[in-house]
């Protein structure tokens, strides 16, 4: 937080500095303006005759402080300059100018631009952003499928309900894709269910008929995966009468249920679909941003391996980014003799005593049809090594 | 806090350029009005110090002061009104900034969320999709902290240069000539002659001479042999074929205009010329890309960006992510493989974790079927892989 906070440090003394400067500003011409206007009433009062001697020495004493009272004010407001130029130089010297040096124009550029804009438009959709997705496609004459846009639409209808606490559309959707939530194991039905009987509760004890009624025939198919959650529903009917705050229950209350009801809507139906969790973009550019100042701190070596070459071809960045636990979508295997990737030419091998190495590896410790794995004594037969997959 | 310093040079730097032109314009304003001042005030002196002391005549005059200094008062005041509200604006983002760092992790992503809205817009700015950028950057209440100004009032130019018309583009040229100078800019001199070549192309040619007389002769002698290939397309009719000269006469050079013009708006503003969204998610792309999203449908993870088409195909000039220590996850379960979650591979070469197999093991009888091959085994053939 250097950066920012060497800035915010140079603007405050900077905002202080101008405000101070505009009240003394103000104070002194009005003051200046006083004194004027008092001289000027008291002459006019002498009437078509001539002023006295002291007048006059009084009146150019007057007009010299203003002459003097107005240059320096117009000075004192010039040496506010270098306090505005040192924010400049504190920008400057704690932000990066130009990050764009380590990256490639061409690759987002030509053709490339319609996919980069199909990414954004997706991000929209799924962020609930329809109408300025419309606004985007008709500015870049951009062409969608319709199937694409149909999931969004649906998942936004549903959880604008949800936020508006309306269960409605959820719980028929639920139903509609009961088999292939049961197969994905997801609660999510019951939840909604649960909290529709919350809410029944919720009205106070002329409710609770209409809430058991509810429960009898939606609680039922449920008792297998989610007996003791319907046991302790069941058990705050006793509290209603006195107010469930003050009951062991409270807890069933809180908005905190509608949020996390969203999320697990969210997650489950894009499991269903096939979409990933979070936008594809937003993961991307939260990546980016770890991984720029990792980049632009070894720009000098990349700068020698000829950027262009370094982006063009199927190489690795130079570096390792970690992007933190969340971000591992997809086993990746570094052979630890060679400290390589595996690849498709290059795949991991499982000797016989279970210890993994590559491929190239193996044929490098090969020596005349018998192979010793580098971390435990055991020998065996190049041949025996398995190929696996992760 | 790294990231922070690398792509927000511009977020600070723009409004801060804004101050320094405020300011300016500010210390001119002062400085004219001490002008009149000063100058109402030793037109009195003159009249006290010669011998017609008239009471009424210096009691005008005196009136004359009070009003400069009462137009002096309120100029001083606005002038540094506007330029604390810009440093108001640099305070702003400086402290929308500093949340980056917040403590609770609910403002830390309401952060990132704002941070990609904010790349968003400044991508769809330069991309010139002016009315989806104002209605995102509205939508999320961010214009404050985004260059939508400088953008709009670029596109306004832009706008006018496409209609043939020069006046907005010069007037800008002109709040901005002091920056322009410093970079060499040739912008208003080829705004000049554009205006110089629509006159010989309308038939006006006495007034084209003119035209030039005023505003071609006070141009540094880099300029020259343009100056004199405009002179002489005097002599040539509009529907000329000389190639040389056809040029000159011909539309194109209105987008050149514009394109010169957006060049120069970005470098005035310290802006590169890649937008920070591209390079961001080209950094992304590369740092999440890995051999696995290139190896057909069965690699592919839905959670994964780059596996998703779109992205897919961007990311394929880029370069992998390097990785020098082996990194697993379970194919079933999504979570890493290690001492708690040991890998088992099965015996047709497939490796899952040990708490997805014995899982799926418990509800089964024993039995696992291998998710990518639809093989079934029972759990007792898995065997332990060992991973440094």
């Amino acid at each position: 937080m250097d950066a920012c906070t060497a800035v915010g440090r140079e603007i405050d003394k900077v905002l202080s500095k101008f405000t101070s400067y505009s009240d003394h500003a103000s104070n002194t011409i009005s003051s200046l303006r006083g004194n004027i206007e008092s001289l000027q009433i008291e002459i006019s009062q002498v009437g078509n005759g001539d002023i006295t001697e002291a007048q006059a020495v009084i009146l150019s004493q007057a007009l010299g402080r203003v002459k003097e009272a107005v240059t320096r004010l117009s000075t004192e407001h010039r040496d506010l300059h270098s306090s505005v130029s040192k924010v400049g130089k504190a920008i400057d010297k704690n932000f990066t100018a130009d990050f764009g040096c380590i990256s490639n124009d061409s690759v987002f550029s030509g053709e490339k631009q319609q996919l980069v804009n199909e990414v954004i438009c997706q991000h929209f959709f799924r962020e609930g952003l329809l109408d300025i997705a419309e606004e985007f496609i008709s500015e870049t004459g951009l062409e969608l499928q319709e199937e694409s846009r149909e999931p969004f639409f649906e998942l936004n209808r549903i959880l604008a309900a949800l936020k508006a606490r309306d269960l409605g559309p959820a719980l028929q959707w639920a139903e509609e894709n009961r088999e292939k939530l049961r197969s994905q194991n997801s609660s999510l039905e019951f939840k909604l269910h649960r909290l529709a009987y919350i809410n029944l509760i919720k009205e106070g004890p002329p409710c609770v008929p209409q809430a058991i009624e509810y429960a009898r025939v939606h609680f039922t198919p449920f008792v297998f995966q989610h007996e003791k959650v319907i046991q302790s529903l069941m058990g705050c009917l006793l509290y209603v009468k006195g107010g469930l705050e003050n009951s062991p229950y409270a807890d069933l209350l809180t908005p905190h249920q509608w949020s996390e009801i969203c999320d697990v809507f969210t997650r489950d139906a894009c499991a269903l679909l096939g979409l990933s969790v979070d936008s594809s973009l937003a993961v991307c550019v939260n990546a980016g941003c770890t991984a720029l100042p990792v980049l632009l701190n070894i720009k000098q070596v990349m700068q020698q391996r000829a950027v262009h070459n370094m982006w063009n071809t199927k190489e690795e960045l130079p570096i390792e980014i970690d992007l933190g636990p969340s971000s591992r979508y997809h086993s990746i295997f570094a052979c630890p003799i060679l400290r390589q990737q595996s690849t498709e030419s290059n795949p991991p091998m499982r000797l016989i005593c279970g210890h993994v190495i590559s491929r190239d590896a193996l044929n490098k410790l090969t020596t005349s049809a018998k192979l010793k794995c580098p971390y435990c004594p055991v020998e065996q037969n190049p041949a025996d090594a398995v190929q696996i997959f992760f | 806090m790294a990231d922070v310093s690398s792509i927000e040079h511009p977020t600070l730097k723009v409004p801060y350029d804004v101050l320094n032109k405020k300011f300016r314009l500010a210390q001119k304003t002062l400085d004219r009005e001490v002008c009149h001042v000063t100058s109402a005030v030793t037109e009195l002196e003159r009249v006290l110090f010669t011998d017609s002391r008239s009471a009424s005549q210096i009691s005008s005059l005196l009136g004359g002061v009070v009003e400069k200094l009462s137009s002096f008062k309120r100029k001083a005041e606005e002038a540094t009104q506007e330029e604390m509200e810009s440093g108001r604006v640099v305070k702003r983002r400086v402290d929308h900034l500093k949340d980056h760092d917040s403590l609770s992790p609910s403002v830390v992503t309401e952060w990132k969320r704002t941070r990609l809205d904010r790349l968003l817009v400044e991508y769809l700015l330069r991309a010139g999709c002016y009315s989806t950028a104002t209605k995102l950057a509205s939508s999320r209440s961010i214009e404050g902290l985004t260059n939508l100004d400088v953008f709009l009032v670029a596109r306004e130019v832009e706008q006018s240069l496409g209609c043939r018309d020069t006046s907005k583009c010069l007037s800008w040229c002109h709040d901005n000539k002091s920056k322009l100078r410093k970079l060499n800019s040739s912008l208003e001199f080829n705004v000049r002659m554009q205006e110089f070549i629509e006159l010989i192309k309308s038939d006006r040619r006495m007034e084209a001479i003119r035209h030039a007389r005023k505003h071609f002769t006070g141009q540094e002698p880099g300029h020259l042999p343009s100056i004199q290939r405009c002179m002489a397309l005097i002599a040539f009719p509009a529907n000329t074929d000389v190639t040389r000269y056809k040029e000159l006469l011909s539309d194109v050079r209105w987008d050149q205009l514009i394109e010169q013009f957006r060049a120069e708006n970005l470098k005035l503003y310290q802006l590169s010329s890649q937008s920070a969204f591209s390079v961001v998610v080209q950094s992304g792309l590369s740092a999440l890309k890995t051999p696995h999203c290139y190896r057909g449908a069965t690699g592919h993870n839905p959670d994964c960006p780059v596996c998703q088409p779109s992205l897919n195909s961007l990311a394929s000039p880029l370069p992998y992510a390097h990785c020098s220590q082996s990194r697993l996850v379970c194919h079933i379960s999504g979570e890493q493989l290690n001492e708690n979650n040991q890998p088992l591979m099965l015996p047709n070469g497939y490796v899952y974790g040990q708490k997805a197999l014995q899982q799926m093991a418990s509800e089964n009888n024993g039995t696992i079927v291998c998710p990518r091959s639809r093989q079934t085994f029972n759990i007792r053939d898995a065997e332990k892989v060992f991973v440094m």
